[in-house]
């Protein structure tokens, strides 16, 4: 049990990045990372795979902020019609390593599945047959959501360099 | 071996570091010779490059306990009692309010139905009226015990009211919500009547302690033995009824 926990302790930072990519925010990532936990240790003895612990966990992070999003989302929609008001749009935070700032600016304004695909590919260094696996998709779809992943990057990364963003200044 | 002009999987997979040696080389080659689709991979890999670098800061943040797998496994195993403990008293609850329930039922029953209000009625109806058409009279081959212990099997012996002048006239069967009933009627020579009546105990098997109750001018004596509910009824305030009840507590 305690070889268990060592092996969980050694992904847990990777864990917490991934979540704080999908969620933006440190605090509700600890929670997705504690819930996520939670789900994994329940099901150790009954699901979990042979291959690369990383993986699987990942995934069901990955399921659990989907799930959490799902619900969000709703309540968002509910709170608008009762208050008349619009969903907040996400403003990127300052605190950012300097030389990195324009890709991160534009990596978080990916939609949440381009957003996993490359950091699971390009950070974490996952193959492609792991990623299809945990989206659950042939690897063919990973590769051209990965190419449509890395354009749309691009294409933001060069908007923010070519046109000077307007920004409101707190 | 890859293919050349490279497919898109390829171009990703060198980005990616994914390729073996000799496919790298030639994936090399090959930007080498295509400057523009070089310029995308480059810009690829430097995305890639900073996106890891900006992500790296992420890696050694201070740890969180609350996210340490023993703490986790405590809380899981919390839970899991409070879940236990919360089962448990809803069970509980469950019980308590069944029992209640039975128990409110069972008040309600024997609020609701005095014991052998059917006897006191069958009384009222049939034994003080001398027309009532009888199943068995004093002119009938059988005495009056044959003929109950035909209906009802295992039953008591019919009380021996003799000694205070009572003998038994008549006998009648009827239904009742029970099962099948049978009054025997008993009088004495100034033609005061008094009546035995005998009938299963119903569906709640509802079996009575002995006791007595007034009902109106009449009063009712019950009792239940051998699978069997019983009433003697007769006039409440009459002496040779109440000298009958006196012999009725003989060991019958």
């Amino acid at each position: 049990m305690n070889d268990v926990d060592d092996q969980l302790r050694e992904v847990l930072p990777r864990m917490r990045r991934f979540a704080v990519s999908l969620t933006r925010d440190h605090s509700s990532a600890d929670d997705l990372v504690q819930s996520s936990l939670e789900k994994a240790l329940s099901a150790w003895d009954s699901k979990r795979p042979d291959g690369d612990l990383r993986a699987w966990l990942f995934s069901i992070l990955y399921r659990q902020f989907l799930d959490a999003h799902r619900r969000s989302r709703r309540y968002s929609r509910m709170l608008e019609l009762f208050t008349g008001g619009k969903e907040e749009h996400y403003e990127p935070s300052v605190e950012r390593t300097v030389v990195a700032q324009t890709t991160l600016q534009a990596f978080e304004r990916l939609n949440t599945e381009q957003r996993a695909l490359l950091l699971w590919v390009t950070v974490e260094g996952l193959t492609y047959n792991q990623v299809a696996e945990i989206l659950d998709v042939p690897v063919g779809t990973v590769m051209s959501r990965l190419s449509r992943a890395r354009q749309a990057l691009r294409l933001l990364s060069e908007g923010e360099i070519t046109t000077p963003a307007l920004r409101i200044l707190k | 071996m890859i293919t050349l002009p490279p497919s898109e999987r390829d171009l990703h997979a060198y980005v990616d570091g994914l390729l073996n040696d000799a496919d790298q080389l030639t994936m090399e080659t090959w930007l080498a010779a295509n400057p523009d689709m070089a310029r995308q991979v480059l810009a690829w890999q430097l995305d890639a490059q900073n996106l890891r670098a900006g992500l790296s800061g992420e890696l050694h943040r201070p740890m969180n306990p609350e996210l340490d797998p023993a703490y986790i496994r405590q809380r899981l195993r919390r839970n899991r009692t409070r879940h236990l403990a919360m089962a448990a008293v809803l069970l509980i609850a469950v019980s308590v309010g069944g029992l209640s329930g039975w128990q409110a039922r069972e008040m309600t029953l024997a609020n609701n139905v005095l014991p052998m209000a059917d006897a006191v009625q069958a009384y009222r109806m049939f034994a003080v009226n001398d027309n009532m058409a009888s199943d068995w009279n004093t002119a009938k081959p059988n005495n009056v015990q044959v003929w109950l212990d035909k209906n009802f099997a295992q039953a008591n012996r019919l009380p021996d009211l003799e000694s205070a002048g009572f003998k038994p006239v008549s006998g009648r069967l009827t239904s009742t919500e029970q099962g099948a009933a049978a009054m025997v009627v008993y009088k004495d020579a100034q033609g005061r009547t008094l009546s035995f009546y005998i009938r299963p105990p119903g569906a709640n098997n509802h079996l009575l302690s002995p006791g007595t109750r007034r009902d109106g001018e009449l009063q009712a004596d019950y009792w239940s033995g051998g699978g069997y509910n019983y009433a003697v009824v007769g006039p409440a305030d009459d002496p040779a009824a109440q000298a009958a009840r006196q012999a009725l507590k003989q060991p019958i």
